[in-house]
C-alpha cells in the first residue's frame, strides 16, 4: 500500500527531490518501490524529462494513486548525486525503461520511393536492418542536431552527432537528413 | 499467428513460445519465454529456467509499450501489484500483444485458447513488419515511375500517337536533305558545267522539305499542349482524390504544406518533364536508331567510329542519373520541409505577432531557405562536373569520324559530297545525344516528383466503401457491439463497448481527459473503423454504407470551428449545395445567426476571411450550426460545441444548439458537464471503458465516475468564484 500525504504533491510548482532522502528498492515484481520523507510509494516510474538531451539528469518519480492515476512525487535533478547503490539503481531502472540503441555504422541507406527508407547498419544492440516508414517524419534531425530514427515496429535508435561519424557513413547519412 | 519459435535444445516443447531480446538491466540478452495452461517459464538462451510463474495467480496480462521496448507483466491476484516477465524490443510486440490477450483471456473466463486465429504480421520473405498492410514494402516490385507516367497517358493515346507519326514524318524529311545536299555538290556544284535545272529542283524540293516540316511542327506543338494539360490535370485531380479519400490517419501523417507542395509543385514538375520532353524521349530514340541504321549503310566504318564511346556514355549516364537521384530526393525534401513551414507560419501568423517573433521567424525561415539552396547548389555542382564529362566521351566519337573520314576524302576512298552528308547525319545524331545528354537531369528531377506523387495515389483506402452498399435513408438508431479501437495495433483507446442509442435522443458522453470521448464520435462518423466488433446504424453495419451516404445524413459541430474562405452564404451552404435562398435563411435564424448577418454590411454576401477570422467565435460557431441544421440532419455530433466560448455567448449558443437537436438522435460531448444537463442519457467513459450510464439523477445516485466529475467541478466552480470575489 501506498503510504504518504495528499499534501505532499503540489501541481502547480517544481518539487525538486533531496537525493540524500530517496531510497529505492528493487522487488522481485522486477519494480522499484521508494520510501521518501517517511511516505512509501509502491512500484514508482522514472522518467526521463529530455529523454534525448538529459540521461541522467531531470528524472521525474511518479507513481499510481488509488484513483489509478499518475501523481508526480517530484524530480531528480541528478541521479549522479546519488549513493552507488542508489544510481545504480536508478540507472538500471532507465536504461531497462529506455531501449535507443546508438547507430555506430551506416553500411547503407536505400529509398524505396514508397515512403520507406531501409537502413543497414550497425548499433549498439548489433548490425540492424532499420525499415522507416513515413521517414520524412521517423527519420529527423532535432534543433540541436541529432538524428533519432524511430521504425516501423516503433524501435528507436540515435545518433547524437551525425557529423562526428566515420566519413563514408556521414556522406551516406547526409543525403537523407 | 504464429506464436510458436522453435525452441533451442533444453528447453521443453510448450503451447506457445516466443524469444525475448531484453534483460532487466537493459542490456542486450537472448532468452525465451513460454507458456501453457498452467505456468509461464523464462529460460536464458542456454536453456537453464530464470523463473515460473503460475497462471491462476494473475487476475490480467498486457503487452505495454516502454520507450523503444515493451515488457509482458501480469496483475497478480493477491496484492494487485504487476510482475515483469520478460522485456524485449518492438519487433516483437505484435506477438506479446497476442500472447498478452489469449492469456488475459484465460484470466477473465478461464478458456485457454491454443492458437491464435490472426493474420501474420509480417512478411513471410523478408520478415520485415507488414503493418496491416497485405504487401511488403521491402519486396514489392513497383513498375518503373517511367512506365507508369507513359501508361497515364493511355487516355491521350490518339492524339499522341498522331503527333509522333507527325513528328516522324518530320524527321524523315530531314533525313532526306543530306542526300539532296549530296547530290547538290557532286552533281551540281563539282561538275564543270551544272544543270540548273537540276539545281532548281533539288533546291526547291529542299524548300518545300523545310516547309513541311514547320508546318508540321506547328501542328505538333498544339496537339502536344492539348496532352500535357490533360495528362497534368487527370494528375492534380487523381491525387487531390486521393487525398479526399484517404483516410484520418493517414492524411494526418502529413502537413498541409506537405500536401500542397505534392498536388501543385510536383505535377508542376511532371508536368514540365512531359511539355519539354514525353514526345522528345521517344521521338529522338527513334531518329538515334533510324540515324545510326542510316549511317551504317552509308559508310560502316565511319559510323563505328561514332558509336563506338556512346555504351560508355549510356553507362556514364546511367550512373549519374543515380547520383542525382538521390540528390534531388533531398532537395524535393528541403522544398517540402520549406513549404510545410511557410504554411505553419501562415496558419499561426496572429501567434507569431502577438508575441513579436517575426525576426526569430524570418531567420528561421532564411536557414530553411539556406538548406533549399544548398541541396540545389550540390546538384548543380555535380551536374556541372559531370556533364561535360558526358559530352566529351560522346564526342571523342566525332573526333575520330572527323580524323579518318577526312584522311578518307583526301585518299579519294569517299568523295567530298558523300563525306558532308555524313557529317550531317553526324551532327543530327548530335541533337538527340545532346538531348540525352541533358536527360539524367531533368529525368532526376521529374522522376522524384512523380515518385512522390504516385507514393500518395499507391496509398491503400483503410476505409473503403462496401462494394454493394447498403445506403437508406436512416432514421438514427445507433449500437455499438463488443466495439474496440486503437490508433495503433494492440493499444486500445475504446474496449468493448457496447450500447444502444435510440432515434431522437440526446447522449452526452463524459469522462476524463484521453478516455476515447472524441474517438467514440470518430468512430460513429467512420473516421476510423473499430479494431474489432461493429457500430450500426438502423441495424446495418457502417462498414456497409458509403462515406458520402452516411456523411449526407448527419451534422457536426466542433469545437473548433473551420468556415472556408468565401462568403456567409457559401459557408451555410456548404453542407447542402443546392439548398434554396429561404432554406439557408431558415437555417440561419434557427441557429440564431440571422440577425448579426443582416447587420454586417454585405449580409449574407460578406466574406468571412481566412478560417473566419472576419467573424468573432460566437458569430463563427453560429454559422457552423447553421451550417449543420440545412442538411437536416437525423444524426447530430456536438463535439465541444461550446467550448472555446464564453459564458454569455454559450448561453446564446445553446438556445440554437436545442432548437438544432429537437428530433434528431443527438450525441455530444461536453467537458462543461452542465451543458449536457438536458442529455436523455449521459455515458460515462473511464480508461477506454464504458463504466456508467444513465440519466444526471440517477448517476449523481451512483456516487461513481460521474459524480466525482461534478463534485471536482463543482469545487473548481467555487475556488474560482472565490478567486474572482478576492
Amino acid at each position: 500500500m501506498n503510504e504518504y500525504k495528499q499534501t505532499d504533491f503540489q501541481i502547480d510548482s517544481l518539487r525538486i527531490l533531496d537525493v540524500n532522502e530517496l531510497h529505492f528498492t528493487r522487488l522481485d515484481s522486477g519494480y522499484l518501490d521508494l520510501e521518501y520523507k517517511g511516505n512509501r510509494y509502491e512500484q514508482v516510474s522514472l522518467t526521463r524529462l529530455q529523454p534525448f538531451y538529459y540521461l541522467d539528469t531531470y528524472i521525474s518519480v511518479s507513481f499510481k494513486n488509488d484513483e489509478d492515476e499518475w501523481i508526480e512525487i517530484g524530480v531528480i535533478r541528478d541521479i549522479n548525486d546519488m549513493s552507488k547503490e542508489q544510481h545504480d539503481l536508478c540507472a538500471e531502472y532507465l536504461q531497462f525503461r529506455y531501449y535507443v540503441p546508438l547507430i555506430t555504422k551506416v553500411h547503407s541507406i536505400r529509398d524505396n520511393r514508397m515512403g520507406y527508407l531501409f537502413i543497414d547498419a550497425e548499433t549498439t544492440a548489433g548490425r540492424k536492418r532499420i525499415a522507416v516508414n513515413d521517414w520524412w517524419t521517423n527519420f529527423r534531425v532535432n534543433n540541436s542536431g541529432m538524428l533519432t530514427v524511430t521504425d516501423s515496429d516503433g524501435n528507436k535508435y540515435y545518433i547524437p552527432h551525425p557529423e562526428e561519424m566515420d566519413r563514408k557513413s556521414y556522406r551516406k547519412l547526409e543525403l537523407f537528413m | 499467428m504464429n506464436l510458436k519459435t522453435p525452441l533451442p535444445k533444453g528447453i521443453p516443447e510448450c503451447i506457445f513460445s516466443l524469444p525475448f531480446d531484453i534483460a532487466e538491466n537493459g542490456e542486450k540478452t537472448a532468452g525465451f519465454l513460454t507458456a501453457d495452461r498452467e505456468q509461464i517459464h523464462i529460460y536464458d538462451s542456454d536453456g537453464r529456467e530464470l523463473n515460473n510463474f503460475s497462471l491462476d495467480s494473475f487476475s490480467a496480462f498486457e503487452a505495454t509499450r516502454q520507450i523503444g521496448c515493451s515488457m509482458l507483466r501480469g496483475k497478480r491476484k493477491n496484492d494487485d501489484k504487476w510482475q515483469f516477465f520478460c522485456s524485449f524490443t518492438q519487433t516483437h510486440y505484435i506477438r506479446y500483444a497476442e500472447l498478452a490477450k489469449i492469456l488475459d483471456y484465460y484470466a477473465n473466463t478461464g478458456v485457454f485458447v491454443d492458437h491464435s486465429d490472426e493474420e501474420e504480421p509480417v512478411c513471410p520473405k523478408c520478415g520485415l513488419s507488414l503493418d496491416g498492410s497485405s504487401t511488403c514494402p521491402y519486396c514489392a516490385k513497383k513498375g518503373s515511375t517511367v512506365k507508369r507516367l507513359m501508361k497515364r497517358l493511355a487516355p491521350f493515346k490518339k492524339p499522341f500517337i498522331i503527333s509522333i507519326l507527325l513528328t516522324a514524318f518530320s524527321y524523315a524529311c530531314d533525313l532526306v536533305a543530306p542526300t539532296l545536299q549530296r547530290y547538290l555538290i557532286d552533281d551540281v556544284v563539282q561538275v564543270q558545267d551544272p544543270d540548273m535545272e537540276l539545281f532548281l529542283i533539288i533546291a526547291g524540293t529542299i524548300l518545300c522539305l523545310a516547309l513541311i516540316g514547320t508546318a508540321i511542327d506547328f501542328i505538333t506543338r498544339r496537339i502536344n499542349i492539348n496532352i500535357t494539360n490533360g495528362f497534368i490535370r487527370d494528375l492534380r485531380r487523381d491525387l487531390f482524390d486521393k487525398t479526399q479519400e484517404l483516410s484520418m490517419r493517414s492524411i494526418s501523417r502529413r502537413t498541409a504544406g506537405e500536401i500542397i507542395r505534392r498536388v501543385s509543385e510536383d505535377s508542376r514538375t511532371i508536368q514540365q518533364f512531359v511539355t519539354d520532353n514525353g514526345k522528345e524521349m521517344i521521338l529522338h530514340t527513334i531518329s538515334l536508331v533510324a540515324l545510326v541504321i542510316i549511317m551504317f549503310v552509308s559508310n560502316w566504318k565511319l559510323a563505328l567510329l561514332v558509336i563506338l564511346p556512346l555504351p560508355i556514355a549510356a553507362w556514364l549516364a546511367s550512373k549519374v542519373m543515380r547520383i542525382l537521384d538521390d540528390r534531388n530526393s533531398r532537395w524535393w525534401r528541403k522544398t517540402v520541409a520549406s513549404s510545410r513551414y511557410l504554411h505553419d507560419m501562415l496558419s499561426g501568423i496572429r501567434v507569431v505577432k502577438s508575441y513579436g517573433s517575426e525576426e526569430r521567424e524570418t531567420a528561421r525561415y532564411t536557414e530553411i531557405s539556406k538548406e533549399v539552396s544548398k541541396a540545389q547548389k550540390n546538384i548543380d555542382c555535380i551536374w556541372y562536373i559531370l556533364s561535360p564529362l558526358l559530352r566529351y566521351v560522346i564526342a571523342i566519337g566525332e573526333f575520330l569520324m572527323l580524323y579518318f573520314g577526312a584522311s578518307a576524302v583526301m585518299d579519294i576512298e569517299i568523295t567530298l559530297g558523300e563525306f558532308v552528308q555524313f557529317t550531317t547525319y553526324v551532327s543530327m545524331l548530335y541533337g538527340p545525344l545532346e538531348w540525352l545528354t541533358n536527360l539524367p537531369r531533368v529525368l532526376s528531377q521529374a522522376m522524384v516528383a512523380a515518385g512522390k506523387a504516385f507514393e500518395i495515389l499507391d496509398e491503400r483506402i483503410e476505409l473503403k466503401d462496401a462494394e454493394i452498399p447498403a445506403d437508406k435513408p436512416i432514421e438514427g438508431n445507433i449500437t455499438f457491439e463488443h466495439v474496440s479501437f486503437g490508433y495503433t495495433a494492440y493499444n486500445p483507446v475504446l474496449k468493448d463497448i457496447s450500447l444502444e442509442i435510440k432515434q431522437g435522443e440526446m447522449i452526452g458522453i463524459v469522462g476524463h481527459s484521453g478516455v476515447g470521448k472524441s474517438t467514440m464520435i470518430n468512430l460513429i462518423m467512420r473516421l476510423y473503423d473499430p479494431t474489432s466488433g461493429s457500430i450500426k446504424i438502423d441495424g446495418t453495419d457502417l462498414r456497409d454504407m458509403t462515406s458520402k451516404g452516411l456523411h449526407d445524413q448527419m451534422g457536426v459541430v466542433l469545437q473548433e470551428t473551420f468556415l472556408f474562405n468565401g462568403t456567409v452564404l457559401e459557408n451555410i451552404a456548404y453542407s447542402k449545395p443546392n439548398a434554396t435562398f429561404e432554406e439557408i435563411i431558415q437555417a440561419a435564424k434557427t441557429a440564431d445567426c440571422h440577425d448579426f448577418i443582416t447587420r454586417l454590411p454585405d449580409g449574407y454576401n460578406t466574406y468571412v476571411g481566412e478560417k473566419g477570422y472576419n467573424l468573432s467565435g460566437g458569430e463563427r460557431q453560429r454559422v457552423a450550426i447553421a451550417r449543420a441544421i440545412l442538411r437536416d440532419p437525423k444524426i447530430l455530433i456536438l463535439d465541444e460545441a461550446t467550448a472555446s466560448l464564453d459564458t454569455q455567448t454559450e448561453k446564446q449558443i445553446q438556445t440554437a444548439l436545442n432548437r438544432l437537436i429537437k428530433g434528431r438522435t443527438t450525441i455530444a460531448i461536453a467537458h462543461r458537464l452542465s451543458t449536457l444537463s438536458n442529455a436523455d442519457r449521459l455515458i460515462v467513459l473511464d480508461k477506454g471503458k464504458l463504466v456508467e450510464m444513465g440519466s444526471h439523477t440517477e448517476l449523481m445516485k451512483k456516487h461513481g465516475v460521474y459524480y466525482q466529475l461534478v463534485m471536482a467541478q463543482r469545487t473548481t466552480a467555487a475556488i474560482k468564484k472565490q478567486t474572482v470575489t478576492a
